[in-house]
């Protein structure tokens, strides 16, 4: 599903949480990062229909989103994980998928408890399929969320903040699924983990104080660090000089990984950098000059 | 049509399985079933007629298990936002009013089934004793004139009243209304105790009784004379149809509120 942002902004009294957001969404894999009230979930939630925007253009699948109209005919193709989702705690996961799935217009009764048990069986929850609720750690809640967000097939898919309080090892497996999700549709991921971003999109937005910082490109975001991206080893403490975007201590001393324009010390080497560091560089507010 | 149906089902199915639901319903009952006094059912005397008998079960029960809906229905649409599966909810195609009603529905439903079950538990227990199967009839037209009026209009109040003001002061304010609406002697005080608008099935439950007596204080004197009319089988008719129209009244403002945030558009241009 293509989509489509001019100049979109939406205000909560006098706190501006999006301001002038302009955005392509092609298909495939798509990371929206940014801080903590950046404006991501303001976005995400304007764009599943939840939010109005105060003023600005949505374009989602030939759908003006402005309009209710429009809103419902996305949501007729939309799966949606909101951050940090609540469950009915007396309802079993089938239950709930057969409630989403009623709400979401499968109507065939057949097909739809079908689609729920193949979707437990995806997320790995067809064993627990009959219990509670209640009694999920996080980590089954999400799968649950996202089993849901994929009930009805949909074409476009708004997921939130989605591997916060999982695991490392539940991370993984959550990020394998959703990237085996995108090649038949549209993935909008929001993120403020940039390993998420790295390991699952080709595309990607940064926002920073509701407006977009960087649209474009993953490896085009990394190629902001290449020539500011610095390793030093030192057994003293961390150079003063730029960002440490990592510091893994070894028996040779520790090995500190700098975004800085200049050298941060006399024996730093320029080194390959990471997307997390390309995200550094760029929230360093302009471009760093490359030196060398 | 579809995701009425469901939110209904649904919401019935989560609040029928409530065990503060049974509880609080077993709780009041049974205490009304002992501390009923001389004027409730067990003292009625032998012949007496098989619609007087559960009329006056139906008025008993409706004294006090109300409140125990009322408290219990409270939390039900601020639920969603607690529990966060609002946003998820929103995010699907169906108009916010749909849900609304739904949980309406599956809400009065639901607490609907404590309530016909005691009258249904209390006719085959009076079964043995008065030997007249016409019991378990009229404690289902008592279940109908009286008891689901009332339950149908706590339900439209505590569902959308806890939106604006908060669940705790809801439940306050609830208690208080139900004495001083329903159960306050009219001369006491101005109060709509008597009234076509009392949803304790004053004015079902006198017709069910069928003698001169009034079953508490419909078509009593006082405060707003022309909503206090003798009790016959048409004003017990008026009072059930009146006092469900009652509930529906915040409903329909909710609705009308969501709808209209729904419909909600925005310029292109700031």
């Amino acid at each position: 599903m293509h989509i489509e942002i001019a100049d979109l902004r939406r205000r909560f009294g006098r706190v501006t949480a999006l301001d002038g957001v302009d955005l392509t969404v092609t298909g495939g894999m798509f990371g929206l990062l940014g801080t903590n009230g950046a404006g991501k979930t303001t976005l995400m939630r304007i764009l599943a229909g939840v939010l109005p925007a105060t003023s600005g253009r949505v374009i989602a699948g030939g759908h003006d989103l402005s309009t209710r109209a429009g809103r419902v005919a996305v949501q007729r193709r939309l799966g949606y994980l909101p951050q940090d989702l609540g469950l009915y705690p007396d309802l079993t996961p089938t239950e709930f998928l057969d409630y989403v799935g009623l709400l979401k217009g499968l109507d065939d009764r057949a097909a739809r408890r079908r689609q729920a048990g193949e979707l437990l069986d995806l997320v790995g929850l067809s064993d627990v399929a009959g219990r509670k609720l209640k009694g999920f750690s996080g980590g089954m809640r999400r799968r649950v969320g996202i089993a849901q967000a994929l009930l009805g097939d949909p074409a476009l898919l708004i997921v939130d903040e989605p591997t916060v309080g999982l695991d490392p090892e539940e991370r993984i497996r959550f990020r394998t699924l959703l990237s085996s999700l995108a090649d038949a549709r549209t993935v909008l991921l929001s993120t403020h983990i940039v390993e998420d971003v790295a390991q699952t999109c080709r595309q990607t937005a940064v926002l920073a104080a509701g407006r977009v910082l960087f649209t474009g490109a993953v490896t085009d975001l990394t190629a902001r660090a290449e020539g500011v991206t610095w390793e030093i080893v030192t057994p003293g403490p961390p150079p003063t000089d730029g960002v440490v975007v990592s510091a893994i201590a070894r028996a040779d001393g520790t090995h500190y990984r700098v975004v800085s324009p200049r050298p941060p010390a006399p024996d730093a080497v320029l080194v390959t950098p990471s997307l997390e560091e390309g995200y550094v560089a760029l929230m360093r507010s302009s471009v760093p000059t490359p030196v060398g | 049509m579809n995701a009425l149906l469901a939110v209904a089902r649904y919401e019935f199915r989560m609040q029928a399985r409530k065990r503060s639901l049974w509880i609080a319903a077993t709780l009041l009952g049974g205490a009304l079933i002992v501390l009923q006094g001389d004027r409730g059912p067990r003292s009625l005397p032998m012949g007496t007629p098989a619609r007087e008998v559960m009329g006056t079960w139906a008025l008993l029960f409706a004294i006090l298990m109300p409140l125990a809906y009322g408290m219990l229905l409270a939390d039900r649409l601020v639920r969603d936002r607690k529990l966060r599966v609002e946003p998820l909810l929103e995010s699907l195609p169906h108009a916010p009013a749909t849900r609304l009603a739904g949980k309406y529905l599956g809400g009065v439903a639901a607490c609907a089934l404590p309530g016909l079950a005691a009258l249904l538990l209390a006719a085959i227990t009076e079964l043995p004793t008065r030997h007249d199967p016409a019991l378990i009839g009229w404690a289902l037209v008592a279940f109908l004139v009286v008891t689901l009026p009332g339950i149908a209009m706590v339900a439209g109040f505590a569902l959308v009243c806890p939106v604006i003001v908060s669940v705790p002061l809801f439940r306050v304010l609830f208690v208080g209304y139900w004495f001083w609406g329903n159960l306050l002697t009219p001369e006491f005080l101005p109060s709509l105790t008597g009234t076509l608008l009392t949803p304790i099935g004053d004015y079902g439950a006198t017709w069910l009784l069928a003698n001169d007596h009034t079953a508490l204080f419909a078509g009593t004197p006082g405060f707003l004379p022309f909503l206090r009319p003798d009790p016959s089988a048409a004003t017990a008719a008026l009072s059930a149809v009146v006092v469900v129209l009652c509930g529906l009244i915040p409903l329909a403002a909710a609705a009308l509120v969501a709808h209209r945030n729904a419909r909600q558009t925005w310029p292109s241009k700031a």
